[in-house]
């Protein structure tokens, strides 16, 4: 590999070798069997592929683009005071089971919005599964999650108040302390004109809050924007390897750097299942909590991903195509954080879906044909890696809120008053 | 499966059907005598030994509770006679208890269980309750399945235990079998070794005192709830952390303009009356096991046993839902102190040994299952 010349001869040369052998896989299928109908956004390759390698931009193939405003769904405008309330509220342990820790403790500000291991951090006495998704830019995606299992914000923050690895929290219990607690009370009462916090209002006001977290102003951004000033030689070497000979574009594409469908390109199992017991015990809860059946309950050693979805075989350890947008500061990476830095992102797509020790995916039937051997050289590599840095600007930091406290709510005089009334 | 057992040596269940028989002669004599009132020994419950030992280390595992922070054993303390002796119980972290926590020894000879009388089924659903309530362990029983599976000595103790593998189904047969094993033993009521003044109490307990038209049967309660106006504890209102899981209580359960309750709602909660005279009625607690678990009463409000008695002394609380039949009584002190000895007389032996505690301790951590891809999950 490293022999081979970067002349754009070979250049293209290659990329008409790559386009034809995955040809060849699409014909023996990366899609679902014709006969089953399918719902899910899995990518069918478009016969439109060779198309990305050749000079002019394919427009099948949606373009880089600048990031805009994101969506605002009807039924949750925007509001000063929901934002702040929002705010307020993703940072407080009170939206959780022992009031320890709130969104923003797993979402730390200071690792990206994100945690900054392997697996993230669980609800105390627990461990996660996965690794931790960044806020920054969420409010972009139509489902969320590594397998895009919520379809809103509003739908997300519930399952991740709740879920028993999470924050464990119980709606009751939560709206409960809410009502407790003057100042959001106002808050509530500002922002949606109800007497009462209610949860659900909660997760609106978080909602919102997310829909505030986005980062439009990158390199690349201001590049596409018209200021050719902003990518260095490296980068822009790096970006026609990401839209040409690297093949990146084929899924991070669009203004957010993902076309949010579903591949299996060859991740392998997260190592640490095999030592961790903690680890053990939160793997089997998620086949149990999921709806396995018990055949897969048992023998699961990975995670089938889309598949807890609709149980298609042929979504096996499938995942939504993440943005790359932030990723400086989300490391480590993929969905159980198998690698650390961007430099094994690269050699891993390099070697067309492998890890160092030649570990792929569990699942090799579901893998992609669009992840083949790349044969970049040491420098492409580089200029890669520069060009990947271009998708994050400023980091995105925000201090702990003072957040408002409980307060009786009645007087000693009110209750004496009704015992006397008894 | 291993072999069945007894609680209680046969010969000390002879002495109970003396006293038993005896009790009953009393209540015939007596005005207040109440159908199937007859006060006495406790039945024999019979254990299956490897489920109770199972139960036992279940009961004091903190890795039952969502954040492994607390066990049955925190709020139910061997030493208080299985209740706690805050006048209200702890909760969850995060939060704290409206109620006290009762005792749960003898909890395997009732048929309704909680102040408010909300569960009527059996223990299994009881168990699971105090696992799965949000203020209480907040325990997701998926996750804590998965825990005990990943704990060798469970595998074990489950399988001696004719369970299988560890299991939710498993551990709520488990815990109850084990609570079958707390049971009062050798209380001077039942071994028939009571002081005289005591059985004056006794006498004053059928009588004079009337206790026994509601505290009557073995368990000295008759499973039903009666208003006898204890007075609001304030700390459940004034004190937020208990407030919340008051609300959240009172929510769940249907209790309209909740928000606005000054009071705790009771049997109110299962019955609906609409013009809300069940409101304060809570179940006749058993009087056994009292001289561990003060202080009394569901929400801690008397603090010792003369007290209860000079409150009943005194005709109760304040309340226009209170029961009829609870009227100034008229005992002098010295009956006072009687009725006293009587109740105390209703508590046995201290149930804190290794046999009824589990003291093996716990792993710190979850041991890894070394051949993970190899084995069946
Ligand atoms: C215990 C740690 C933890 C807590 C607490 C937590 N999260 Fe998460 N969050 C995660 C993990 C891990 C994921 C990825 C999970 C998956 O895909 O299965 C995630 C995913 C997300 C996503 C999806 C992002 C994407 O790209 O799809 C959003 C949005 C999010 N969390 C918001 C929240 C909010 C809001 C709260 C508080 C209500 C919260 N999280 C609390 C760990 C946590
Ligand atoms: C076939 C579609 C596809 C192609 C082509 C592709 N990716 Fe990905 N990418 C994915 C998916 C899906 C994931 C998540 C996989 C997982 O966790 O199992 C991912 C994850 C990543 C991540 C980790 C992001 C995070 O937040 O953890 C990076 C970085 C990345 N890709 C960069 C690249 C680069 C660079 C290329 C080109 C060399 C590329 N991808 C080509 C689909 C693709
Ligand atoms: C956080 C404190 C706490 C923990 C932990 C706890 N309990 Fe309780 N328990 C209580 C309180 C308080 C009540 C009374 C609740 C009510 O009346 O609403 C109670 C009631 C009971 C009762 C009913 C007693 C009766 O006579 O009505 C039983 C039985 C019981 N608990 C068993 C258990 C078991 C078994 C566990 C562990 C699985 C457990 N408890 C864990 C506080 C606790
Ligand atoms: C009308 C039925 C009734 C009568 C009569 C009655 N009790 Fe009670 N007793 C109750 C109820 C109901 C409670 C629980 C009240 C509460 O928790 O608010 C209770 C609570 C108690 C308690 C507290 C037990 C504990 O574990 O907290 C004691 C002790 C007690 N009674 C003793 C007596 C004595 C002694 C008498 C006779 C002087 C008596 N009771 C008469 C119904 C009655």
């Amino acid at each position: 590999m490293s022999s081979l010349k970067k002349t754009p001869v070979l250049i293209v040369a290659t990329a008409v070798a790559a386009a034809l052998s995955i040809s060849a896989a699409v014909a023996m299928g990366d899609k679902p069997p014709a006969s089953a109908h399918v719902s899910t956004s899995q990518a069918a390759p478009t016969p439109a592929i060779a198309g990305t390698f050749a000079k002019a931009p394919d427009p099948a193939i949606p373009p880089l683009a600048p990031l805009g405003e994101p969506p605002i769904p009807p039924d949750n405008p925007m509001s000063e005071a929901k934002i702040e309330l929002g705010k307020l509220l993703f940072f407080d342990p009170r939206l959780g089971g022992d009031a320890s820790i709130s969104c923003a403790t797993c979402h730390d500000p200071e690792q990206g919005w994100s945690w900054a291991e392997d697996f993230s951090r669980g609800y105390p006495g627990t461990v996660h599964w996965r690794s931790n998704q960044s806020i920054i830019n969420a409010a972009y995606y139509d489902k969320l999650f590594w397998a895009g299992s919520a379809p809103s914000l509003e739908a997300q923050a519930p399952s991740a108040a709740k879920g028993g690895v999470a924050g464990n929290g119980e709606n009751d219990l939560m709206e409960a302390r809410l009502r407790l607690i003057p100042e959001y009370v106002k808050r509530f009462n500002e922002a949606f004109g109800e007497p009462w916090p209610t949860i659900n209002n909660a997760w609106k006001a978080i909602a919102a809050f997310e829909r505030t977290l986005v980062q439009r102003d990158t390199p690349l951004d201001k590049y596409l924007l018209g200021d050719k000033s902003a990518l260095t030689e490296q980068q822009l070497r790096g970006k026609a390897l990401f839209e040409g000979k690297a093949r990146c574009i084929l899924c991070h594409n669009g203004p957010l750097a993902s076309n949010q469908k579903y591949y299996n390109i060859g991740v392998p199992r997260a190592e640490r299942w095999l030592e961790d017991g903690l680890a053990q015990v939160t793997f089997r809860f998620q086949y149990y909590s999921k709806g396995s059946t018990e055949e897969l309950y048992r023998k699961a050693k990975d995670d089938v991903g889309l598949y807890f979805r609709n149980k298609n075989k042929w979504d096996m350890g499938k995942f939504r195509v993440p943005s790359l947008r932030y990723i400086g500061y989300t490391a480590p990476y993929m969905r159980q954080g198998q690698f650390y830095t961007l430099e094994e992102v690269i050699d891993f797509y390099d070697r067309g879906g492998f890890d160092e020790d030649g570990n792929t995916t569990s699942y090799p039937d579901t893998k992609t044909p669009l992840i083949t051997k790349l044969n970049l050289s040491d420098e492409e590599k580089e200029d890669l890696l520069a060009f990947l840095e271009a998708f994050t600007g400023e980091e995105i930091l925000m201090a702990k809120p003072k957040l408002p406290g409980y307060e009786p709510l009645f007087t000693l005089a009110e209750l004496e008053a009704a015992q006397a009334a008894k | 499966m291993a072999g069945m057992m007894t609680t209680r040596p046969f010969l000390l269940k002879r002495g109970f059907l003396v006293t038993a028989a005896l009790g009953m002669g009393l209540i015939l004599a007596n005005p207040v005598a109440v159908a199937g009132a007859d006060i006495g020994p406790l039945p024999t419950l019979k254990v299956n030994q490897a489920r109770a030992e199972l139960g036992k280390r279940l009961f004091f595992d903190k890795r039952l509770s969502g954040d492994a922070a607390i066990s049955c054993g925190t709020c139910h303390k061997p030493e208080h006679g299985y209740a706690n002796p805050d006048a209200l119980s702890d909760g969850y972290p995060g939060n704290k208890h409206f109620r006290n926590a009762p005792s749960v020894i003898n909890a395997a000879h009732k048929t309704v269980w909680m102040h408010d009388g909300r569960i009527g089924t059996n223990l299994n659903d009881v168990t699971r309750g105090m696992i799965t309530e949000s203020y209480l362990m907040n325990m997701d029983m998926r996750i804590m399945q998965e825990r005990l599976k990943q704990d060798p000595v469970y595998v074990e103790m489950f399988k001696a235990a004719g369970l299988g593998e560890p299991s939710n189904g498993g551990a709520r047969k488990a815990i109850p079998e084990y609570l079958k094993t707390l049971n009062s033993e050798g209380a001077p009521f039942d071994s028939g070794n009571m002081t005289a003044e005591a059985k004056r109490g006794l006498q004053l307990f059928k009588g004079k005192a009337g206790c026994i038209a509601c505290h009557n049967g073995p368990m000295f309660t008759d499973g039903k709830a009666h208003n006898t106006g204890v007075p609001e504890n304030f700390d459940v209102f004034l004190d937020p952390m208990r407030h919340q899981a008051f609300l959240a209580y009172a929510a769940f359960l249907g209790i309209e303009n909740y928000m606005n309750l000054k009071r705790d709602p009771g049997a109110h909660v299962q019955t609906h009356a609409a013009d809300g005279s069940d409101m304060g009625k809570f179940i006749t607690p058993s009087l056994r096991e009292l001289k561990y678990t003060a202080p009394y009463m569901h929400n801690g409000m008397i603090k010792t046993l003369p007290e209860v008695v000079a409150f009943y002394n005194q005709g109760g609380g304040k309340d226009r839902n209170k029961d009829s039949r609870i009227k100034p009584l008229g005992l002098n002190a010295q009956e006072q102190k009687d009725l006293v000895a009587f109740l105390l007389a209703l508590s046995g032996k201290p149930l804190t040994s290794s046999r009824y505690v589990w003291t093996e301790g716990y792993p710190q951590e979850y041991e890894a299952i070394a051949n993970w891809l190899d084995v069946p999950n």
